[in-house]
């Protein structure tokens, strides 16, 4: 992942203007509390924005379901353990808060790295290494080797907390790749492959897609993911159908 | 540097001294973590120096101890319980050491805080809650929290952060987070110091038996809050995810249990969960953060319809006072007649799991307390029984001891006792025999066993071993026999007539090993582990190819995925056991003794099992296996001694007195309580 530089040049339907993105941020801090988007944190990154490029559309984008997490933070700790090879709620690259005593759905907030069509993490980081990755759909990433801990890819974050997050061990930043970079993750991650907080989400209630979503508001990324529902058994039914005796049984995998 | 999956370390706080000490966890580690550590530090900190009778709970040298396991904050489903263990204050007759367990997300953030658990002495000289910000630790002033409900209080604690939880990023001394803390508390049931009080993290993840609440109480503690912005190592990330993602396409989450609560309810789960229940709720079709069980029927009247909108009230209510919903509800007798009815002349149906509020309504009927009698029920609005008011009048005086809740405030057993009636504890209260209400204990004897040798009920969901269709009985019991890797198909034979009883039934040998290795599963893998009762153990999923549920593969793929050893199964049975043993020291130095461990009188008489939410068993006739109903069967004491002489020689105590001898102490690398049973004449 080390060493992409901005891309010059890409289709034109594949961008997304800086002014649409501006449009876009103003809708997002007229929005609801759980928006939450800090209006000085948004300002102050604006008026520092410093690059008049047009960037590539990430190909991929993680979107959720508050209304049907189950709040069970299994995918921060699944992002935390591919990522770093131990769980952590405050290295995960998703955040998840769960406000228990609060009337649904204000219960639950999802936070995740919305893959900004103008990223300004990106914009503003001053050594390059928060990039758009073109070798890897275009999702906007860290170089770890190049990141020198200024924090200014959180700072500039419109939106809040800040998708960028803090690493106070190596003093780093690090944001979500799609699993780009999962060096303990036991399949091929990225846009292409799979994400460790889809996979382990017990609710359906996150999910890759491949378009951008609207960018107005929280909307186009909070969406109903479940599939059509069916009947609930009843209190300690069963499942129809009986044992195939014969069938040969699932062997456990060696760890 | 620490097992991975552990914290490394336990936080001991004694709050008589304000002392505040950090325990090396990997002494502690023999014993599994969670409930098991919990007992070796209650031994180490309470019985080995000897200075006091252990009776009493409410004495400052009592323990409470909440306790992790391995596996939580690691994402392994159903596995993130925080196990309470200590001398119970609901204990009856005697106060013995127990445990209860709760869910939600404190276990994890005590792991992510680097902590395996927080045990606490002593009693604080004016009320405190105790504060953990990752290693920093901190007894914070809970004056003004001491009044407040179980929810009141965490909203305060979370308010005095002055964070914007989940809108900002909270700058701590160790790192960052958006989470707000975890908090344990009790309501005034707890502060008030009822026998009946439970304790309660979030809406309504509670612990309820046991009696907890009031130890907080007796020791002015309010609640446990914890942050922790750390993290836990997993000795092998694929390998976890390579075991999950097994265990959820070998066993689909389609395979059984409640798949949810339907459209009506929107569910959510514990930290790091992911089996089909979906215990908790995000809306309020059961009440706020509630599980569906005992508290989401708290006010469910037994010939009464309770409105929807007032059960959702009684549920909340019982939460936020910290009611041990299972002991202080309205459940009475069930709906199934049967000849029996004759052995018990007060009611009309045979009765069953009676809790605390419909037997003081019983003895209400009955003219025992009321107008004109010894037992004044004010402010209980007698006359206005089947109200909303009634409700809330009755949980407000049991939580706060007014009028007649004082005396309802000691709990079941010790109301009747007051009243002169403990002969109700056979026929209208079937109290079992530590002072708990019945539940689902018969047929299935394994559980009531269970309760005789314990100190609980010890609720264990996971055995029910009833008709399953599709499958003949004999491939049954030889599935369960093969996954229990006991390779003895007679330990499910539940004949409990004539002498095939004692042969291969429930009096048998085989019967004392299945309940010996109930006794060390559960004591290993539940209670100090953290793996949920709703999803561990599963020996039978009918959804399998074969019919194998996930036990015994995935217990030690997870555990050694997540802690890098190379443990079997049957080497956490070996933890089990030892948790097990010491803790039947800690019970006979309390005063047990084979004398006492005898059921109450109603399981000897026909009746026994009520009604059985698994009343077709499989017997064998000598012959053949097949499944026949059990809704008749009861033991009888000749029976029930045969079966305790196999069992203590099973588990390598005394047969005479039940005490465990110094060889199997000693095999279990616990010659210190040898030592200590024999300075105390108590050595088997």
């Amino acid at each position: 992942m080390a060493g992409d530089k901005k891309p010059e040049t890409e289709k034109a339907e594949k961008r997304f203007s800086r002014r649409a993105f501006v449009v876009g941020s103003g809708t997002a801090l007229a929005g609801g509390a759980l928006t939450a988007v800090s209006g000085t944190t948004a300002m102050a990154a604006q008026g520092t924005k410093k690059n008049a490029i047009d960037y590539p559309l990430s190909t991929k984008y993680l979107v959720y379901d508050s209304k049907h997490c189950a709040g069970c933070l299994s995918c921060m700790m699944a992002c935390s353990m591919v990522h770093e090879g131990a769980t952590s709620l405050s290295l995960a690259r998703i955040q998840v808060h769960r406000a228990v005593l609060n009337q649904y759905p204000q219960d639950i907030v999802q936070n995740i790295c919305r893959q900004c069509p103008e990223p300004l993490c990106v914009d503003n980081c001053p050594t390059g290494a928060c990039h758009v990755s073109a070798e890897n759909g275009n999702v906007r990433l860290i170089d770890q080797e190049k990141c020198i801990g200024c924090q200014t890819c959180m700072r500039s974050c419109p939106y809040s907390p800040h998708r960028p997050i803090w690493n106070p061990v190596t003093k780093k930043a690090t944001k979500c790749d799609l699993c780009v970079d999962t060096p303990y993750y036991n399949k091929k991650g990225g846009p292409d492959g799979t994400q460790a907080c889809v996979e382990i989400c017990p609710a359906n209630a996150l999910a890759v897609v491949d378009k951008l979503p609207d960018q107005a508001d929280n909307r186009g990324y909070d969406r109903n993911l479940q599939p059509p529902p069916k009947k609930a058994p009843p209190f300690g039914a069963f499942p129809k159908g009986k044992p195939k005796a014969k069938t040969e049984a699932p062997k456990a995998p060696a760890n | 540097m620490a097992t991975p999956g552990f914290g490394g370390k336990i936080l001991l706080v004694n709050l008589s001294t304000k002392e505040i000490r950090a325990l090396d966890s990997e002494k502690y580690e023999m014993y599994g973590g969670g409930h098991g550590t919990a007992t070796a530090l209650f031994w180490e900190f309470c019985v080995a120096p000897g200075d006091w009778d252990l009776q009493d709970a409410f004495n400052p040298k009592n323990m409470v101890a909440l306790m992790t396991g391995a596996m939580a904050g690691t994402a392994t489903p159903a596995a993130s319980r925080t196990s309470v263990s200590g001398l119970s204050p609901q204990c009856y007759p005697v106060q013995w050491f127990c445990h209860s367990n709760f869910g939600g997300a404190f276990a994890t953030m005590m792991k992510f805080a680097g902590w395996d658990g927080v045990a606490v002495i002593g009693k604080a000289e004016s009320p405190v809650y105790i504060n953990i910000v990752d290693d920093k630790v901190t007894l914070e002033d809970a004056k003004a929290l001491w009044g407040l409900d179980s929810w009141k209080t965490q909203e305060e604690i979370w308010k005095r952060t002055g964070v914007r939880f989940g809108e900002e990023w909270w700058h701590l001394d160790g790192g960052y987070s958006v989470q707000r803390p975890q908090i344990v508390t009790t309501g005034p049931a707890g502060t008030n110091m009822t026998r009946v009080a439970s304790l309660i993290h979030g809406g309504g993840s509670g612990a309820g038996q046991g009696g907890f609440g009031g130890v907080f109480g007796s020791k002015n503690l309010k609640a446990v809050a914890v942050i922790g912005t750390g993290s836990i190592k997993i000795a092998d990330p694929k390998g976890l995810k390579n075991a999950r993602e097994w265990w959820d396409k070998t066993w689909p989450r389609a395979g059984g249990g409640f798949g949810g609560f339907g459209p009506a309810s929107v569910s959510s789960c514990c930290a790091g969960c992911g089996i089909p229940r979906m215990c908790h709720n995000r809306d309020r079709t059961y009440s706020m953060d509630s599980d569906d069980c005992a508290e989401s029927t708290w006010y469910s009247l037994v010939d009464h319809q309770t409105p929807t909108e007032i059960n959702q009230k009684g549920t909340d209510i019982c939460q936020q006072l910290s009611l041990n919903a299972m002991e202080t509800c309205f459940m009475g007798p069930m709906s199934f007649p049967t000849d029996h009815n004759k052995d018990f002349p007060i009611q009309p149906k045979i009765p069953a799991y009676t809790a605390l509020g419909w037997y003081m309504k019983k003895m209400y009927d009955m003219g025992i307390i009321g107008p004109g009698t010894k037992y004044d029920t004010s402010p209980l609005p007698m006359d206005a029984f089947k109200s909303e008011q009634f409700m809330e009048i009755y949980g407000i005086a049991l939580a706060n001891r007014i009028g007649i809740g004082d005396l309802l405030a000691e709990g079941t057993a010790r109301f009747a006792e007051k009243l002169g009636r403990t002969d109700d504890f056979n026929t209208l209260c079937r109290l079992t025999m530590w002072g708990y209400q019945d539940h689902w204990s018969m047929p299935g004897v394994e559980w009531a066993y269970g309760n005789l040798l314990d100190s609980r009920d010890i609720n264990n969901h996971d055995m029910s071993v009833g008709r399953k269709r599709g499958i003949t009985c004999e491939q049954f019991v030889n599935i369960l026999a093969e996954r229990t890797l006991g390779k003895d198909p007679f330990w499910f034979d539940y004949t409990w007539e004539g002498d095939r009883a004692y042969k291969t039934g429930i009096y048998s040998e085989s019967t004392a090993k299945w309940v010996a290795w109930h006794q060390h599963y559960w004591n290993y893998y539940k209670e100090s582990v953290g793996f949920c009762d709703w999803g561990y153990s599963q020996l039978y999923n009918q959804a399998h190819a074969q019919g194998y549920g996930h036990t015994p593969e995935i217990e030690p793929k997870y555990l050694n995925a997540v802690t890098g050893r190379n443990h079997t199964f049957q080497d956490g049975l070996e933890i089990g056991r030892r948790a097990w043993n010491l803790k039947r020291a800690i019970f006979v130095l309390q005063g047990r003794h084979r004398k006492m461990e005898n059921f109450t009188g109603y399981y000897y008489r026909p009746g026994a099992s009520y009604c059985g939410y698994a009343s077709e068993l499989p017997i064998y006739d000598g012959t053949k296996w097949d499944w026949q109903n059990c809704r008749e069967l009861y033991f009888t004491r000749e029976g029930v001694d045969t079966f305790k002489t196999l069992f203590y020689k099973e588990e390598g105590w005394n047969p005479d007195s039940g005490y465990p001898t110094r060889k199997t102490l000693e095999d279990l690398n616990m010659k210190y309580a040898a030592d200590h049973l024999q300075a105390k004449d108590k050595l088997g």
